[in-house]
């Protein structure tokens, strides 16, 4: 008996080394990163290296970071990532709330449309839906964007498999209270999907967020540009040899952080989403 | 929805006047047909939102796609002219289509054997929940949630070839330094052990939740059987989550014939174009020499692949994918 719980013991404290250390190594890149904010470009590049900087100046980091006038870029970030997403998963919910409970004749083939689309790489439409912006006067405005991310089939894909789980059931007895469809979706569809419509929601933030080829393209003048964008300004204005590390860094951290507190919000839904909802069995 | 009930209101009250009953029968016939009509398309309205930006940036622009590439536009004049199928014929006869298709396929297949392979083994560590196995998870899908262009910096330092962390541990374990994003050799392997290390988390997220509906039963059955964990690994874990492994498989390949954004940021297709993937000689070609033609005949290169792989992976599923 004695043998046996020293056992399990064992076991579990292999394995918490064992995972604890694959963390660290998934982490320490961005450890190094936020950490590289607060130390000197000498710092960064000494060897051996030091993964804590020598000071702590906060008022300097601080001073730093409006410095380097970052704002704007997430602010754009943030209204994409939360604006477009909003409006994507409620166009994507509206799609696929038709596609499963309201019987029509053209859904099968409408489905097979969405699923060939899903199968397309967004990159191969980029010329033509250029042009088709640039004769809408959408071109360099976060509209234009927003707009032409709207139709997420992803998002439709995930839906339509949490909603196929439900009970038929629930509908038909809402239906036979008379309420509408709007209703139906609002106060019962939705609050039994709501893992799968949070982690569509956190997918499609950090996808409009962190875009950067798609907005690189229509996005000109430096007051629209996303954090990608924002980022990849910075690491060219300087040149890549005289180029202030800490600064770089400073500014990457700071893009990262509103997506970590938005997930950390979510984390609950987040992986039961993905775990129970993905669409497979 | 307004328009419903300003109507049904209306109509509620018509009946009440008797001095318009031939009228007013003929409001209830026009009240039904818009009740019919309401009916018959909520479907409709339900999808338009939908169907609007569909139709204008991905299925217009596709067909749009398909026919630049039989021209010669350059985007700034005006004119096209129609050059059949030079295009294709000029593309498929360069030198740096024929490395971009190479990269393309040694990177996807590159990324996504070894993510597999990763995140199933990573998944393993995460059989039923222990005390701060959800840390563990979060931190290996972190990476997957930082823009790529974020973290893209951080991995440039770690393969600076003469201060970078790489070549730093490379040393200490007492092999030679590598040259890295600074080599045509090794540029490559840079950029995928990167998208190995920023993918994996996702991987290993689905491969938790297929393992979780493994029923426990079975085990327990095949233990009683003598079976070795090996042998219950290799006849049962492996059948019953290849549906999973099959549908990573799929949404991985499309989406590393994608990539763009690591390699836009560490190596812009260098060095010697020994990272120039499909979509980056797609962007080149298109945004930066304008030449809209072969571009767009690149496009469709990269929407046969996909089609081809999707097609196959299909057929392929039927034979040894087990669908319970």
């Amino acid at each position: 008996m004695q043998s046996h719980i020293l056992k399990t013991w064992f076991f579990h404290l292999t394995r918490h080394f064992i995972m604890g250390s694959i963390s660290f190594i998934f982490l320490f890149p961005l450890l190094w990163m936020v950490l590289g904010g607060f130390k000197t470009n000498n710092e960064i590049w000494q060897q051996p290296y030091r993964l804590l900087p020598g000071n702590w100046h906060f008022t300097d980091v601080f001073n730093t970071a409006r410095g380097i006038q970052f704002g704007p870029y997430i602010f754009n970030s943030l209204l994409v990532g939360i604006v477009g997403s909003a409006a994507t998963i409620l166009c994507a919910a509206l799609f696929a709330y038709a596609l499963v409970f309201v019987k029509g004749r053209f859904h099968h083939r409408l489905f097979w449309l969405v699923l060939v689309t899903y199968m397309l790489p967004s990159a191969v439409t980029y010329v033509p839906s250029y042009v088709l912006l640039a004769r809408m006067n959408l071109l360099d405005s976060l509209t234009g964007l927003m707009f032409s991310n709207l139709a997420s089939v992803f998002a439709v894909f995930f839906l339509r498999q949490s909603f196929l789980k439900m009970n038929y059931e629930y509908i038909e007895a809402a239906q036979m209270d008379g309420a509408s469809h709007l209703a139906i979706l609002r106060h019962v569809v939705y609050p039994m999907n709501k893992p799968a419509f949070i982690t569509v929601g956190l997918l499609t933030f950090v996808q409009n967020y962190s875009s950067y080829m798609w907005p690189s393209i229509i996005l000109s003048s430096r007051e629209k540009l996303l954090v990608s964008q924002g980022l990849r300004q910075f690491f060219i204005q300087e040149g890549a040899y005289g180029m202030n590390w800490s600064e770089v860094m400073l500014g990457s951290t700071l893009t990262v952080i509103p997506i970590l507190v938005i997930f950390a919000l979510g984390q609950r839904w987040f992986t039961t989403g993905i775990t129970e909802d993905s669409g497979l069995k | 929805m307004d328009k419903h009930i300003a109507l049904s209101d209306s109509s509620l009250r018509t009946p009440d006047s008797e001095s318009t009953t031939a009228g007013s029968s003929q409001i209830q016939d026009l009240r039904k047909m818009f009740i019919c009509w309401w009916h018959r398309s909520t479907v409709l309205r339900f999808m338009i939102p939908f169907m609007i930006p569909l139709t204008i940036f991905w299925i217009l622009p596709l067909i749009g796609s398909f026919l630049i590439s039989f021209t010669d536009w350059n985007y700034i004049s005006p004119r096209m002219n129609f050059v059949g199928l030079n295009n294709y014929f000029h593309v498929f006869t360069s030198h740096g289509f024929q490395r971009a298709v190479r990269n393309t396929i040694l990177f996807s297949l590159g990324t996504n054997m070894t993510t597999i392979a990763l995140g199933l083994v990573m998944a393993m560590g995460f059989q039923n929940h222990y005390r701060g196995s959800r840390f563990y998870q979060m931190a290996i899908f972190s990476p997957w949630v930082t823009p790529a262009v974020a973290v893209s910096m951080v991995w440039s330092w770690i393969y600076q070839p003469e201060r970078g962390l790489a070549n730093y541990l490379l040393t200490s374990l007492g092999f030679a330094p590598l040259q890295w994003l600074h080599s045509s050799d090794t540029a490559m392997l840079g950029i995928v052990i990167f998208t190995i290390w920023k993918t994996v988390g996702w991987t290993m997220l689905f491969y938790i939740g297929a393992l979780e509906r493994v029923p426990q039963s079975l085990y327990e059955a095949a233990h009683l059987d003598g079976c070795s964990a090996w042998n219950r690994f290799r006849y049962i874990t492996l059948p019953l989550i290849s549906p999973t492994t099959f549908f990573l498989f799929i949404v991985n390949m499309i989406t590393s014939i994608q990539v763009y954004d690591q390699i836009q940021i560490m190596t812009q297709g260098g060095p010697g174009g020994s990272t120039t993937t499909l979509l980056y000689l797609y962007y080149q070609q298109a945004f930066q020499n304008f030449q809209m033609g072969p571009a767009n005949a690149v496009a469709m290169v990269i929407l046969v692949l996909i089609l081809v792989l999707s097609i196959l992976s299909m057929k392929i599923s039927k034979r040894w994918v087990h669908y319970d």
